[in-house]
């Protein structure tokens, strides 16, 4: 009983602050969200429109084009993220590799670069006209790469954006979860025969499911609310080809000052999110809840 | 030795009078700011040559006479304003001063953001500065005064048209003069129609293939709102489209409901505009502002409508132009019958753009913010401001001997402005201005792309604007 007050006393700091940053605001959006309210109508106040607003987004093309583009870029990044950080953890993990601290490093920078620099960084590179990228690319492969007009160029610069930036994290998530592995398994597993496929998809993978799981969230809720990069480099567009959700979410509650509609969105956006987490939850672990 | 007596003593004299008027001019901002010592304001503006001047010589010249320190951040557009508005709303009182550009001015004072400068100031004579008078101001200032009391709620600090530029080395060439008469069997010389502007920047394009020139700047980025201000602030009025083509009364958009936004000459005007397109450089789908200036500047575009703001160092300042003595300044290409029409009154040709330094109410250093908005609105302070960021307030500017000289440099951009300003309008007064150009600026950039043809752009543009109208309780 002592010991559970204690623990309480030291989880009360941050109760504390989660319920102030965290759960006062997300009351606050769902009351704003039951209201039409923009500061600049004729009526600024707030004014009652029930389940309006989400009603209005159900019908919403823009709103839902926004977010399946980015359920779509969500699941691009995170795969190839997956794929992408787990070679190169086995790689920078193999002895042989010649300057492999070094490697580790360098590899590594890009997390610590700030997303709006990023972004930046990116724009000079593609920018038409001025930029490196769709200067070599036409000089050597003939290709016009236009990310302002192209909406494939931008999407796709969009995604090799995101995974140089976040793929080293992945990298390093995994080379964490690679060398706690203890090694009996492994050697029982080619003792009894297996190649190197089934070594990892029976072993490895079963074993890396704690460390998969947590990398996978942390890059999924990243990749959904993705907006500082692609602002940078490319504002939404050309048109709409990059609008992701949070983009759209930004736009309608600041330049619009839809401040009603924008709650909605945002809330219905953290629905799907937590939706979609917990699907994935269920598909790795097998369990519908009570993560341990 | 008579005489030598009553000379030194008149110089004396005048010496005394010379140096107390001195002292009392200088000591006019250091007993004002006496009560304000050592206080900090801080300011927000768009990261202009203007809004850098500010930052770098008359804040601190500031800080020197009266021991307040300003704290200026020049920022991008967008930024400027997300952090000016989000101050203002939640009264947070970050920033003393912010950048009012003309067309946000009124959602300013519809939501009673500013501080009444005229009223301050009378409320609170030992700040009000004998150099700051409001009528020295061009009409630019009457933007910033408030409709119903005629007070100024904001001090005007940058003001320029956009301008047609053209390359005049270019169409001064005798070879080039001559090929062009030989394709076209016309003249070469400035457009005045946009027929004329399309023949030119095919011409170029076709003869700047191999020189990295094209034919004209666009300021088409295909996802800001720089397109949405290009075409409806600079192109669909030489159309005869104004204020967007809403109508001011009843707030329509569609021409069935008597608005004018998908008429047929907004759409006339959408396709020519796209259609340059394909004699601009390859950065135009990403230009704003700035990057047309930029394209301009290096020689990459034969003509082009470019923000005045950046004319004086695109044909001045050899360290970041390519073209300097090169460049020539005209009044934009109209559709026929469009200068008639304007000079009766009934409309304009471009954008008279700038914008004014204003006070915050959740600012915490109101009187010191005051001073130096009177402080950077003295008439002495004008001409050197002028020459960096070829921005012109107030009518005295004009007739500096230093002025003079520049707009020579510029090939008459200033005389162009003094005389034919009045043919150039700022924004239509719409406390909606942010709300609307969300909703319509992503068919224009779908026009842009070619993701849909521009009449049907402009047909979804009108609905979509008439409904938000709608919804924000404008129209019934």
């Amino acid at each position: 009983m002592r010991q559970s007050n204690i623990g309480w006393l030291f989880l009360t700091p941050a109760t504390l602050i989660l319920f102030v940053v965290g759960f006062i605001p997300f009351i606050y959006i769902l009351y704003v969200g039951f209201f039409d309210w923009n500061t600049n109508a004729v009526d600024p106040t707030l004014r009652w429109a029930g389940l309006q607003n989400y009603r209005n987004l159900v019908f919403d093309t823009t709103f839902l084009n926004s977010l399946a583009r980015t359920l779509v870029f969500a699941f691009f990044v995170v795969v190839s993220e997956l794929l992408l950080g787990y070679v190169l953890a086995r790689a920078l993990m193999a002895d042989r590799l010649w300057g492999r601290q070094f490697f580790r490093t360098i590899h590594t920078l890009p997390i610590v670069v700030a997303p709006i620099a990023v972004g930046a960084t990116w724009r000079l590179l593609c920018v038409p006209g001025f930029g490196i990228v769709p200067y070599y690319l036409k000089l050597w492969f003939g290709i016009d790469y236009n990310i302002s007009t192209n909406a494939y160029h931008a999407f796709g610069t969009a995604i090799i954006m995101d995974l140089w930036h976040w793929t080293p994290f992945v990298t390093l998530s995994l080379m964490a979860g690679l060398t706690a592995l203890p090694k009996e398994p492994l050697e029982q597993a080619q003792i009894d025969g297996g190649n190197k496929l089934q070594i990892f998809w029976y072993v490895i993978v079963p074993m890396l499911k704690p460390v998969l799981l947590t990398t996978v969230f942390i890059r999924l809720m990243d990749a959904l609310r993705s907006v500082d990069e692609i602002w940078m480099l490319t504002k939404g567009g050309p048109a709409e080809a990059t609008r992701f959700i949070g983009l759209h979410i930004w736009i309608n509650v600041f330049p619009k000052t839809d401040y009603g509609y924008g709650a909605a969105m945002s809330l219905l956006t953290l629905y799907v999110t937590i939706v979609l987490s917990w699907l994935l939850f269920v598909a790795m672990t097998g369990r519908k809840g009570g993560a341990q | 030795m008579n005489s030598f007596v009553k000379a030194a003593g008149v110089g004396f004299i005048s010496l005394g009078i010379w140096s107390s008027t001195a002292l009392a001019q200088d000591s006019w901002w250091k007993t004002a700011a006496q009560p304000y010592q050592g206080a900090t304001i801080r300011g927000i503006s768009e990261s202009t040559p203007a809004s850098k001047y500010v930052e770098q010589v008359l804040g601190p010249k500031f800080t020197e006479e009266t021991g307040i320190k300003v704290e200026f951040e020049a920022t991008s557009w967008d930024q400027m304003y997300d952090k000016a508005i989000k101050d203002m709303e939640a009264n947070t009182g970050i920033y003393d001063f912010v950048y009012i550009e003309q067309d946000i001015v009124y959602t300013y004072l519809a939501r009673n953001f500013l501080v009444d400068i005229t009223k301050s100031l009378a409320d609170n004579a030992k700040i009000a500065s004998p150099d700051f008078k409001p009528e020295n101001f061009t009409t630019f200032v009457n933007y910033f005064k408030d409709p119903k009391s005629g007070n100024v709620m904001g001090v005007p600090m940058e003001a320029f048209i956009k301008p047609y530029l053209y390359r005049k080395d270019l169409f001064d060439d005798p070879a080039i003069q001559k090929a062009y008469k030989d394709a076209t069997g016309a003249d070469l010389k400035p457009a005045t129609t946009h027929d004329e502007y399309t023949q030119i920047a095919k011409f170029f394009t076709e003869y700047g293939a191999d020189k990295e020139l094209w034919g004209t700047t666009v300021q088409a980025s295909s996802s800001h709102p720089a397109a949405f201000y290009e075409f409806f602030e600079s192109v669909a009025p030489t159309f005869g489209v104004y204020n967007w083509g809403i109508d001011g009364t009843t707030f329509a958009a569609t021409e069935a409901n008597g608005g004018q936004m998908n008429s047929a000459a907004a759409k006339k005007a959408l396709n020519y505009w796209v259609g340059l397109l394909k004699y601009a450089p390859p950065e135009s789908t990403s230009s704003t502002w700035d990057e047309v200036a930029g394209t301009f500047s290096a020689g990459r575009a034969a003509q082009g409508l470019v923000y005045g703001e950046n004319a004086a160092w695109i044909a001045t300042d050899e360290s970041k132009s390519t073209v300097v003595g090169k460049v020539g300044v005209a009044l934009p290409p109209v559709e026929a019958g469009v200068m008639e029409a304007v000079a009766s009154g009934k409309g304009y040709i471009g954008y008279y753009d700038g914008g004014a330094f204003g006070i915050p109410h959740s600012s915490k250093n109101k009187d010191a913010s005051l001073l130096f908005l009177q402080y950077i609105g003295q008439a002495s302070v004008q001409t050197d401001w002028a020459l960096a960021g070829s921005r012109i307030v107030m009518n005295s500017t004009y007739d500096d001997p230093k002025i003079v000289d520049q707009d020579k440099k510029m090939n008459g951009y200033y005389t162009l402005m003094r005389d034919d300003g009045k043919l150039f309008a700022g924004a239509p007064p719409f406390p909606f201005h942010s709300q609307v150009l969300q909703v319509v600026a992503p068919f224009i950039y779908k026009a842009i792309v070619g993701e849909i043809q521009p009449d049907d752009a402009l047909d979804q543009a009108a609905t979509a604007a008439e409904a938000e109208l709608v919804k924000l309780g404008y129209r019934k």
